[in-house]
């Protein structure tokens, strides 16, 4: 669609080559880590590390996977179960399942650490159960519980991600007809044929996405893994990238691959399976799990227990326990919260002022140039963190001029942009949408001033989606950790940062103040924009521009 | 029965799938969304086509969903073919009545071919291929076999939605508003496809629709429902002649309330003559002032006034033109007259607001109720 040349806000015309050489530019920004990355795998000769990075590329691959596929189940049941069926208590699940997108995966799995080390719920529970000092049945005594390894990691990551599967597919139930599922039954099939027959194929689109975000998030996972010595290769590019960086730019070039071919599975798996929007209706489904419908609300309020309950429990001991004897220093929780928001807020801000052009563009004069800019937005997405961190400092230390910006906000928030700008592109498209063509030209007609007009038209109509967008990108970034572990500032704490130096010693009491800060700050951002619209519409949140 | 019994000699596919629908003291409670039913006695003949019309939010779409099984009753029973499907301690799930059903959406499943769609309930049947092809043919659809429903347009794909529901051969076809998404032009097409159809295959139905020219088109016999209540049921003439109160009446169609006076037992007088009177109901009782029914295309515009229609031995009524609607075909009127305001159809378009005009009465028998101006 050609903007109209009355459009308002005359560069943001988006037939107006500024715009165009903009958003060019936008595009090449967030394309520049990964092209860097690239060179200088190649200039290392980096591939002499491939024997370093086999091992941990087959463990990210087959922890990414299988937490996909838990993630994929748990999510896709239980995001039509509440949505759809007579489950007791469905109303409450429907609210409190999402919420366990409100831990950070390393915070979630410190939780753990801390409940299972000595002084712990968990560990005192289990003391209470049994002795863990007395050896069962004649073999070892069972000592503390310790959490390494695969199994951990898989746990507390799906527990921790499945909600980036539950939250589409519960959209998608919401719209599918009733009718669809009562034909089924009526042609003979049983409920749960039903389920599989004729629900699955419907919620795919859904399911799909969200598993794509899974995975994604699994192959970027950076502070869980390491907590639980679980070497991927997100731990190797952090570990050696002082020491080897030619094994640190393998793993890291290893690492995009294996996100672009995913990313590429993905949209030629989702292009077959188009929805067929006629099939919606407001005519609901609803179905009588009949006498399963107990154990189902028992499962999911188990999950419920072991995402949300246990951990936050956890926290809360450490902190009553650190405050009442007096080991927590409150005194460097107001700067790290101080230090979170701003770079959070700052983030947000320019993420939507560099996004609303690129929407502009996207929604208003679609081309193949378009397409490869928002591809090129959705790459910074794609990449993990601690990839986009380690090219951005190699990219500051070995450019003439830019040395400065070494562990400098600027360089930090310019990877935040890059990393969280696709979560604003979807949001900041639906906000250009917000102001349709006509809307435009009779505006323009009726209010002569450009400036004016932009405050009494767009910028009303086009709110919502920007704070949606920007809501979504503070979020992400209160929850992120590798880059900020890489890039921020000597002495720049944030409520992150903070929480993984507490539990990489050990000092569970220090950082669950701050753990629980983190997770009431999340915990409202993630109401406020990703439940609470998910509710209202289905278009918004991350991936699914 | 007499259309459907003509239309079946011939046809090419008799596969006659007969069934007894009986509903006895069907009630269904309260429940968010969805209209209360209250002691509906129904009774469907095998091979007869029944409408269902009411206006939306009557209760017509939770009875065709409590024949389906998709709706529990509170109380009363329901017999499928000579089986008690619904009643106390008794309910069968939906896929074990035989039961077929149409939806207002279509409700094809959007990730299936036409063909897969329709073989959906074919599972285990041994030769489902063929009769696929069978009902691809009845619906007039050979050559979408392997389309998706994506690819159909509206009236495409209600006929498969119609053919998938009858693939296993229902004892009765249940229709929900199945052709309220059409836009007009097609949903008459498709009606009278359907209609073919149906007698075609001889099958019982219930059709549920809103649409009054549906429910006479469709229907050997038409159930009126308002309020979770069956007012009336009859075939459509009776329906539309003898309706039991004024509400069916103005429901099924533009209806004109005159006041008249019983002349004994079978005449009333009107400003418009002497009309016969249909044998009352068993229990009325009235004298002196009465409400007569009169269609408004039961009057009749006399051109040149009285003077030209010596002999009739019917009065005209000098009237006034209030308002004029044009139709087309032909232009409903509203006029005053006889001190009363009422409506005449006319193929006659040349008179405007303003115009004087006779209008004489030309119909049959007339349906008369005690006078009242609550009811409705």
């Amino acid at each position: 669609m050609r903007a109209a040349s009355a459009g308002s806000f005359q560069w943001l015309a988006a037939d107006r080559p500024p715009l165009k050489a903009f958003v060019v530019a936008v595009a090449v920004a967030f394309a520049l880590p990964a092209a860097y990355i690239l060179l200088r795998t190649f200039q290392v000769g980096a591939l002499s590390g491939l024997s370093d990075t086999l091992a941990p590329t087959g463990r990210s691959v087959i922890l990414a996977v299988t937490v996909s596929a838990a993630a994929a189940a748990i999510g896709t049941f239980f995001g039509w179960a509440v949505t759809s069926s007579d489950t007791p208590s469905i109303g409450a699940l429907r609210t409190v399942l999402p919420l366990a997108l409100v831990l950070p995966s390393f915070v979630g799995a410190a939780a753990y650490l801390a409940a299972f080390a000595p002084g712990g719920i968990l560990h005192e529970a289990l003391s209470a159960l049994v002795d863990l000092n007395v050896s069962l049945f004649g073999g070892e005594p069972l000592g503390p519980i310790r959490l390494r390894g695969f199994w951990p990691s898989w746990l507390f990551l799906t527990l921790f991600t499945f909600p980036y599967v539950l939250l589409p597919v519960m959209a998608r139930a919401r719209s599918l007809s009733g009718s669809l599922h009562e034909s089924a039954l009526l042609l003979g099939r049983s409920q749960f044929e039903t389920f599989f027959a004729v629900t699955v194929p419907q919620l795919r689109p859904a399911i799909l996405s969200g598993t794509l975000l899974v995975f994604l998030y699994t192959l970027s996972e950076f502070g869980a893994v390491q907590l639980l010595g679980y070497d991927t290769l997100t731990r190797v590019v952090f570990a050696s990238f002082l020491a080897d960086q030619g094994v640190s730019f393998l793993a890291a070039a290893i690492l995009m691959l294996l996100a672009v071919v995913v990313v590429l599975i993905e949209r030629s798996v989702e292009s077959s399976s188009r929805p067929d929007a006629r099939a919606d209706s407001s005519h609901g489904a609803h179905v009588s799990l009949g006498r399963s419908r107990w154990p189902v609300a028992l499962l999911g309020w188990t999950v419920v227990l072991f995402a949300l309950v246990v951990p936050v429990t956890s926290f809360l001991l450490w902190a009553a326990r650190g405050l009442v004897d007096g080991r927590v220093n409150l005194g460097r929780l107001p700067p790290a919260m101080f230090n979170t928001a701003a770079a959070g807020l700052v983030t947000a801000a320019c993420t939507i002022m560099v996004m609303v052009p690129v929407a502009t563009l996207s929604i208003r004069s679609r081309s193949r140039l378009t397409a490869v800019c928002t591809t090129a937005v959705l790459t910074g997405f794609a990449l993990p963190g601690v990839v986009l961190a380690l090219s951005m400092v190699f990219w500051t230390l070995n450019t003439p001029g830019f040395s400065w910006m070494y562990q400098t906000l600027p360089a930090l928030i310019a990877v935040y942009i890059v990393h969280f700008g696709a979560q604003a592109l979807g949001s900041a498209e639906n906000a250009v949408r917000a102001v349709p063509a006509n809307v435009r030209e009779s505006a323009s007609l009726l209010e002569p001033q450009l400036l004016r007009r932009f405050g009494r038209v767009q910028l009303p109509l086009m709110r919502p989606g920007l704070i949606s967008g920007a809501g979504l990108v503070l979020l992400s970034t209160v929850k992120e950790l590798p880059a900020t572990l890489l890039l921020a500032p000597i002495g720049f704490d944030t409520l992150a940062t903070r929480i993984w130096s507490g539990y990489a010693e050990g000092f569970y009491a220090e950082t669950a103040v701050p753990a629980l800060v983190l997770l009431a700050v999340s915990g409202v951002l993630t109401w406020l924009f990703v439940i609470r619209s998910g509710f209202r519409s289905r278009t918004e949140g991350p991936g699914q521009s | 029965m007499t259309k459907r019994d003509a239309s079946r000699q011939g046809s090419v596919e008799a596969d006659p799938m007969f069934a007894k629908v009986s509903l006895a003291e069907v009630s269904v409670g309260y429940e968010p969304g969805r209209p209360v039913l209250h002691h509906v006695d129904l009774s469907i003949e095998p091979g007869e086509i029944l409408s269902l019309l009411g206006p939306s939010g009557c209760g017509k779409s939770t009875l065709l969903r409590a024949i389906a099984g998709l709706q529990p009753l509170s109380s009363g029973s329901i017999e499928i073919g000579g089986v008690t499907v619904d009643g106390p301690g008794v309910h069968y799930e939906p896929h074990r009545r035989r039961v077929g059903m149409v939806f207002q959406d279509g409700a094809l499943f959007p990730h299936l071919t036409v063909s897969e769609n329709i073989e959906f309930g074919l599972r285990g049947v041994d030769d489902a291929s063929s009769r696929v092809a069978e009902l691809l043919k009845i619906v007039e659809l050979e050559g979408f076999a392997d389309r998706r429903p994506d690819t159909l347009s509206g009236g495409q794909r209600q006929r498969v939605a119609l053919a998938r529901a009858l693939a296993p051969r229902p004892s009765v076809l249940l229709l929900d508003e199945p052709f309220s998404a059409l836009d007009p032009g097609m949903r008459v097409q498709l009606r009278r496809d359907v209609r073919r159809i149906l007698s075609q295959v001889g099958i019982t139905a219930i059709v549920v629709t809103h649409d009054q020219d549906e429910a006479f088109v469709l229907g050997d016999r038409v159930a009126v429902m308002r309020d979770g209540r069956v007012r009336q049921i009859g075939p459509s003439t009776e329906l539309y002649d003898r309706p039991d109160d004024r509400w069916v009446a103005e429901f099924v169609g533009e209806a004109n309330l005159i006041t008249g006076v019983l002349q004994g037992d079978a005449e009333v007088s009107t400003a418009f003559g002497l009309h016969a009177v249909h044998a009352p109901q068993p229990g009325f009782e009235a004298e002196g002032q009465v409400d007569v029914l009169i269609r408004p295309e039961h009057l009749v515009v006399v051109p040149g006034g009285p003077a030209t229609h010596e002999g009739s031995d019917r009065p005209t009524v000098r009237v006034h033109v209030e308002s004029a609607e044009y139709f087309g075909h032909d232009v409903l009127y509203e006029v005053t007259g006889a001190d009363q305001l009422f409506s005449v159809r006319s193929t006659d378009t040349s008179l405007s607001p303003g115009d004087a005009a006779f209008v004489r009465y030309v119909g049959p028998p007339v349906q008369i109720w005690r006078r009242s101006t609550t009811e409705g």
